[in-house]
């Protein structure tokens, strides 16, 4: 035992010979606990207790509409949901839109990041960066307004530009064909800085030493691709491709402001369904069955999230 | 030497082009609220226009524009400080006492954010109903659970990086546990603090559904404020209204990242990816 050990031991004795109750008690078993009580409370209150209710609820028939009071049906509000053929379209189109998206985003912000990667000298790189970042911190609600501003029919600028180049204009957000695409553009316009910043982490985490010998190696750009930057970024670019998809998948304020889901139900993704279903319909037992599964949805996302995270860690020794 | 300057002044000049492309709809709102009405329903539009404040002016006299901006303030400032204390305590515990449930308690609360707004917000409304919990104190509460996530992983996250040393040297120099944890540790992890305190404020400030839903006379903020309040005397969008009062809630987030630039990695990534950029 070395002599540091030794003396540790003895001023730790010490400290013990002369505690106070509150000494005591930082050093009694409850404390660690009594440090995690604080979060366990509100975790408790406000996840726990509503998910069980959440989850209770949806095997009874109860709607805020009838006066009939809750009644027991097992599973029959899960059948309901497999056989709605509503909600498999609007899970199909979420679905397209979550994809379509985050493969749009990817792409341009890898490519976008790749161009920013030798930005660092740049004259006025933090003012550069902080007008390409602020799309995705602009208030949702916000950017679905101004951007109905700019697709309006008569006096949006979209339409001024449109009408120059094809002499006539689009009525984007009411359009069938083109409301989809619209809002999709618009979710494009916002997350696409965020793949860039994602993109400039993982080029931010290939070691110099590696770089430079590439350079040294006279490797050509593909080979210092696929063997430098490659495996040591693909982590933080998974990462931002998961984040993206779970962000996509829970995109409500968006389309709530644009469209409310139209025209039809064009745009209407599951987010937005499953508020229409909880508070204008009021069915509360149908719709929490509905949050459940896409509870379940959320948590297999984290878990793939957390695993990746977690292989990256362990490759990496991070 | 001659090219290579050229050539470099060509690419900064290409950089700054993308991110100005990136904030053109920003700028184009930007000018809508120094425009009068007619030259924002102007056809073709008017990119040079003589500005006016009146719009801004107009904002600021209607009577809900200020009490809706102090209660964005108000519960975005009051719950994220609150969510940051008790996440502090809690990931300084999980990080330096071992439980074996530590992984599976970050995963669980992690996954919390990850739901989408309206799954949660069914239940959370009928138990707000029964408690009567829809006034402030029950926004406040639900807005700290909804940055506690975020704040729990980045800072557990930091103080994983403290080495465990600085606790030792300090107990062996007769330091109770919390003197550790609020002078030891507490100042190495500033650089957690302020990026949880930021994004947090900036996910809360923008946060619409659950105050739209939950939300009371004494909750509603600006969001909401734009939502429902956008309609004029005429049935049409108050556009000149819209620009000016969107103009103004998009500031806070705009110099938030210009100031902590540094800071915007680990705060859109919930504290798991780090670096700067």
């Amino acid at each position: 035992m070395s002599t540091a050990n030794i003396a540790q031991q003895g001023e730790q004795g010490i400290a013990r010979s002369r505690r106070s109750p509150l000494r005591a008690f930082e050093e009694s078993r409850l404390f660690p606990l009594a440090l995690l009580l604080p979060i366990l409370l509100f975790f408790v209150a406000l996840n726990v207790i509503p998910t069980i209710w959440m989850i209770g609820m949806s095997f009874y028939s109860y709607s805020l509409m009838s006066p009939a009071p809750p009644s027991f049906i097992a599973i029959d509000n899960y059948v309901k949901i497999y056989n709605d053929a509503d909600l498999w379209s609007a899970f199909s189109r979420t679905f397209v839109f979550v994809v379509l998206a985050v493969g749009i985003e990817t792409v341009l912000g890898v490519l976008l990041g790749f161009l920013f990667w030798g930005s660092a000298n740049m004259p006025g790189r933090r003012v550069a960066l902080t007008l390409l970042f602020v799309p995705m911190v602009v208030t949702p609600v916000a950017s679905g307004l101004f951007w109905r501003l700019i697709y309006e029919p008569t006096f949006g600028v979209a339409n001024y530009f449109v009408q120059l180049l094809t002499g006539s204009k689009i009525d984007f957000l009411t359009n069938v064909n083109w409301a989809f695409g619209a809002v999709l553009f618009v979710d494009i316009w916002m997350w696409t800085p965020f793949m860039i910043l994602m993109t400039l982490a993982a080029l931010g985490s290939v070691p110099k030493a590696e770089l430079e010998a590439a350079e040294v190696d006279r490797l050509s750009i593909w080979q210092r691709l696929w063997h430098v930057i490659w495996p040591h970024g693909k982590f933080i670019l998974m990462l931002g491709v998961l984040l993206r998809t779970i962000d996509a998948y829970k995109t409500t304020d968006l389309v709530f402001l644009m469209t409310n889901g139209g025209p039809g139900n064009i745009t209407e993704l599951i987010g937005l369904k499953l508020y229409r279903y909880a508070f204008a319909s009021l069915n509360i037992g149908f719709s929490s069955a509905l949050a459940v599964i896409l509870l379940l949805i959320a948590i297999s996302f984290t878990s793939i999230y957390l695993w990746v995270l977690n292989l990256r860690r362990y490759r990496e020794g991070a | 030497m001659q090219s290579t300057r050229a050539r470099t002044t060509v690419y900064y000049l290409i950089l700054w082009l993308v991110a100005i492309l990136f904030f053109l709809p920003v700028f184009w709102i930007l000018m809508a609220s120094f425009k009068t009405p007619n030259d924002i329903l102007a056809v073709p539009p008017k990119f040079i226009f003589q500005p006016t404040l009146s719009n801004i002016l107009d904002m600021l006299s209607r009577p809900n524009t200020v009490p809706y901006f102090i209660n964005s303030l108000y519960l975005s400032i009051t719950s994220v400080s609150l969510a940051i204390v008790v996440s502090f305590l809690a990931a300084y515990a999980l990080s330096r006492y071992k439980f074996r449930a530590t992984n599976f308690l970050m995963f669980l609360i992690l996954s919390t954010r990850m739901v989408p707004a309206a799954a949660f917000v069914v239940p959370i409304f009928q138990m707000f109903n029964a408690f009567q919990w829809r006034n402030q104190f029950g926004v406040l509460m639900l807005y700290t659970m909804f940055s506690i996530p975020f704040s729990l992983w980045i800072l557990k996250g930091f103080i994983d990086g403290v080495s465990t040393r600085y606790d030792e040297t300090g107990f062996v120099n007769g330091a109770s546990r919390l003197h550790v944890m609020f002078r030891v540790v507490l100042p190495q992890v500033r650089p957690g603090l302020i990026a949880a305190f930021i994004f947090n404020l900036i996910f809360v400030w923008n946060e619409f559904l659950l105050n739209f839903i939950l939300g009371g006379p004494g909750t509603q903020m600006i969001p909401y404020a734009l939502a429902v309040g956008l309609v004029s005397a005429g049935g049409n969008i108050d556009w000149a209204f819209v620009a000016s009062l969107s103009t103004g809630y998009v500031l806070l987030p705009t110099i938030m990242i210009f100031l902590f630039q540094k800071y915007l990695l680990v705060g859109m990534t919930f504290g798991t990816v780090r670096g700067e950029v």
